[in-house]
């Protein structure tokens, strides 16, 4: 019998099956409609009279919408696509198929890379749209706080929308991996939230080392700050709405490291995934 | 198939044992204990036991999804931990649910894609498993929208469509109605026309006893009878006269005809129809294939 | 049925060591992928954090209490600032002075990358804040002028402090540089000091021409001519011609050869020359 090598075919497959199947769910229709009603509400920004200030209010809802609701889709999203094919068994039939688990881990890691994709999407187009108008309306209201011209970079909000994008799918992969050895939904829903907010604040601890405290404290710090990505790399999206160039390097420096990172979680999840009883 | 593959069972066991673990203590649960099989290729072989005798387990372990804990499976020759051993495997699980977000049509072209089939070949072979387990009709509906019937039977479609030399069905019939139970036994008589491999767990004994070649009962994990149904349920010292009606007077005369001979007659009963067989009749096995049966 | 079997110790110890492989594969892969990419993350996080001084232990803990600490710990860093800014917004209509002052030392603390908070901060404590202490105590009519220029003075001062800790976050840039000169020419009355901010403002990067104009303008009135008809030959041939400003200078400099009696021989030809507060060769849009 011939050899059944690793298929990307496959993978894609499972990952498109993902992908369709959380689009159908009530979950994502909700985060999406409340994200984008969020920031097409921003509007009322223009109650405040910030003046072109209004701009920098405006992106960092969007982003700060971008990044919790997003967070909140990645996570809860991760966990219920993958027990849902536990506990409804249609794994089951999958697995009985002459299909490697890697590509079954994969294919599900794509999926939800895709609906995140797919969210930060929808989210950065709507965004861009409503700076672009809004920017539009200030500079023939207040023509004076625009001397220079428009301020706003579309390359600059689209590449902070990759950035939240590039976070989710860490963080997706933490998940990934937290589920395929959790026994329940929940505990991996409880335990993502709290990898997302350790990765965002793993550089305090990391402080905390460097400022010294008891031995075992500064390594404990230390070992913490090795396992967690920093999340605070990706918030360029800060800078956006600050109106600080985002430096292209920077982005393909901060790729490589997500990736690295999305490449070793989802590894440790094929690999704890390998021996799990269906 | 040539005689040399032929020689190779499509399924054997030897001494399998699967224990589960439970707590940190490490409490053991014994699913199946010592259990050595052999399925021979070209026969429908039913896998009987009560609830937790280790059917399902079993099954898993022949499809890869847990490893045993002693012991050794082999599928077609090839250790069942080895993704090989899938490819020429079809599984229908027990209860099966299925993406309910895709039509029947779409979910066992998924399948089909999954298990490597491409290009051209894809839709004829998909419309005509989809056709030969009467879902026609219905292929474009949501699985979600399907009854338990239809569900057994998209799922025998799916498990059919790469054209598997083993097919495993846990529990086909389980909460399929009398009519959707009888056209899932014609399937399987069909498949073993074709020459395929059917292992089957059923608790419709009747159901086991007309479709299976062998049987093997298992009781706590552990194989308590094996053997083939006619060795097994046939009881050659004895033999039933079905005749019309006799009078007392013809019935004191053939007990006396008896007596001379040295023989008793044990029991004189009314014959009975089996219910399911006037169910059938009545509600009419061609309706078997109507897309809303069997729910 | 499935029967119990009592864990032997054997099978105990393999189901502990089991687990305990698992778990130290997983924690060895993420450590060692985290010091694998360290090399990677080291500049990066090196780089940010000297851009934003924001990311450190100790503004996280100044915010700490505040109800907002929640999202910060989220990475929402900009949002809670702005969602700060508009409480401060909100209590600056009711002219709570303590609330508004403590609510700009949260919001420049959560994130001090924004110029906006910084600048609309110091107007607030310069302008704002001293008109809310005049009618606290009194007002205009009962209060001697000497009082309410002391308090805009206090005002005042804390308002360039203010700037002062935004320069440090924003090195360079000439906002902050104007808006202090605003603040010292209009609530000090300080001419000197405004015309050594408009200075200091022309020379940071992107600054407006206007900045190098208000410069000579309070040299003029300080009486401090000649030295502003210096500064403005020496600016004029920066300007580009199109400029609607660079007619304007030429204009002020013939004013002032006219005040000064500068002989015509020695007026101002436009031409190249070294500008004021840069090297030679520079020039500027």
């Amino acid at each position: 019998m011939s050899r059944v090598h690793f298929s990307l075919i496959r993978v894609l497959l499972i990952a498109r099956n993902t992908l369709l199947e959380a689009s159908r769910q009530k979950l994502f229709s909700f985060l999406l409609l409340l994200a984008l009603g969020l920031v097409g509400g921003a509007q009322s920004f223009r109650e405040f009279n910030f003046g072109a200030s209004e701009l920098k209010f405006l992106a960092d809802l969007g982003y700060g919408a971008m990044a919790f609701f997003g967070a909140a889709l990645t996570i809860t999203a991760t966990a219920q696509l993958f027990f849902s094919e536990i506990e409804n068994r249609t794994a089951l039939t999958l697995l009985a198929k002459p299909v490697w688990r890697a590509e079954f881990m994969l294919g599900k890691y794509l999926g939800v890379v895709a609906v995140t994709a797919v969210f930060c999407a929808l989210m950065t187009v709507l965004l861009v749209a409503v700076l672009w108008s809004r920017e539009s309306a200030l500079l023939r209201d207040i023509p004076d706080s625009f001397t220079q011209g428009r301020t706003l970079r579309i390359a600059d909000l689209l590449l902070a929308g990759y950035l939240q994008w590039l976070k989710l799918t860490v963080l997706a992969a933490f998940t990934l991996l937290v589920a395929s050895f959790s026994r329940t939904q929940l505990f991996t829903v409880v335990t993502g939230f709290f990898v997302l907010v350790i990765c965002h604040l793993q550089y305090l601890a990391r402080d905390a080392y460097a400022q010294g405290g008891s031995t075992f404290a500064q390594v404990a710090a230390g070992f913490v700050g090795l396992l967690f990505p920093n999340f605070q790399l990706f918030n360029f999206a800060d800078d956006v709405g600050a109106g600080i160039p985002v430096a292209w390097d920077r982005v393909a420096r901060v790729s490589v490291y997500a990736l690295g990172h999305v490449a070793a979680a989802c590894g440790l999840a094929v690999f704890s995934f390998r021996k799990r009883e269906i | 198939m040539s005689t040399v593959a032929s020689a190779v069972p499509a399924i054997e066991l030897r001494g399998l044992i699967k224990d589960f673990s439970v707590g940190l203590r490490g409490v053991k649960l014994r699913a199946v204990d010592d259990l050595s099989l052999r399925v021979p290729a070209g026969q429908v072989f039913g896998l009987l036991g009560p609830n937790g005798s280790g059917k399902s387990t079993t099954i898993k372990i022949i499809l890869g999804l847990l490893e045993p804990t002693a012991g050794g499976c082999r599928v077609f020759g090839l250790p069942s931990t080895q993704v090989e051993a899938r490819v020429d495997v079809g599984y229908l699980p027990e209860s099966p649910y299925f993406y309910r977000h895709l039509s029947g049509r779409e979910l066992v072209r998924f399948y089909a894609r999954i298990c490597g089939l491409g290009g051209a070949k894809v839709a004829p072979r998909v419309a005509e498993v989809i056709d030969w387990v009467g879902l026609t009709e219905a292929a474009d509906r949501l699985v979600g929208t399907y009854s338990k019937g239809m569900l057994q039977r998209i799922g025998l479609a799916q498990a059919l469509v790469h054209d598997p030399r083993l097919v495993i069905l846990d529990e086909p019939t389980s909460g399929v109605d009398p009519v959707g139970a009888a056209a899932i036994s014609e399937l399987i008589l069909q498949l073993k026309a074709q020459g395929k491999t059917v292992l089957i767990t059923s608790h419709l004994l009747t159901q086991i006893e007309e479709i299976c070649d062998r049987v093997a009962i298992l009781d706590r994990g552990r194989l308590i009878l094996e053997g083939a149904v006619c060795d097994l349920v046939g009881r050659a010292e004895r033999q039933a006269l079905i005749v019309e009606k006799l009078s007392p007077s013809e019935l004191q005369e053939l007990r006396g005809w008896l007596g001379l001979r040295g023989r008793t007659l044990e029991a004189v009963t009314a014959p009975r129809a089996r219910l399911d067989q006037i169910f059938l009749e009545r509600v009419g096995r061609g309706e078997a294939k109507n897309p809303e049966g069997g729910g | 049925m499935w029967r119990r079997h009592a864990g032997s110790r054997s099978s105990v110890f393999a189901n502990v060591k089991s687990r305990l492989l698992a778990i130290f594969v997983t924690l060895g892969g993420l450590a060692l992928t985290g010091a694998g990419l360290r090399w990677m993350e080291a500049p990066l996080w090196a780089a940010l954090r000297a851009e934003q001084p924001a990311l450190r232990l100790g503004s996280a803990g100044a915010a700490a209490g505040q109800g907002v600490t929640l999202g910060l710990l989220g990475g929402f860093r900009a949002i809670v600032a702005d969602f700060t800014w508009l409480r401060l917004h909100v209590i600056w209509e009711q002219r709570d002075l303590a609330a508004t002052d403590t609510l700009l030392r949260l919001v420049t603390t959560i994130d001090p990358r924004p110029l906006y908070f910084w600048v609309n901060g110091a107007r607030i404590i310069a302008f704002d804040m001293t008109a809310w202490r005049i009618a606290e105590a009194g007002g205009h009519e009962v209060l001697p002028a000497v009082q309410r220029d002391r308090l805009g003075a206090e005002q005042a001062r804390l308002a360039i402090r203010l700037l002062e800790e935004a320069m440090t976050f924003h090195p360079g840039n000439a906002a902050l540089w104007i808006e202090r000169a605003n603040i010292e020419l209009n609530r000090l009355r300080d001419g000197e000091a405004a015309a050594e901010s408009y200075r200091k403002a022309w020379e940071q990067p992107g600054a407006p021409t206007y900045a190098a104009r208000l410069h000579a303008e309070l040299l003029r009135r300080l009486g401090r001519k000649a030295e502003a008809l210096v500064w403005l030959t020496r600016l004029h041939p920066q300007l580009p011609p199109e400029e609607e400003g660079t007619e304007l200078v030429l204009s002020r400099i013939r004013d002032l050869e006219r005040e000064l009696a500068v002989p015509v021989m020695q007026t101002y030809r436009p031409a190249a020359s070294v500008p004021p507060g840069r090297s030679a060769g520079e020039s500027r849009k």
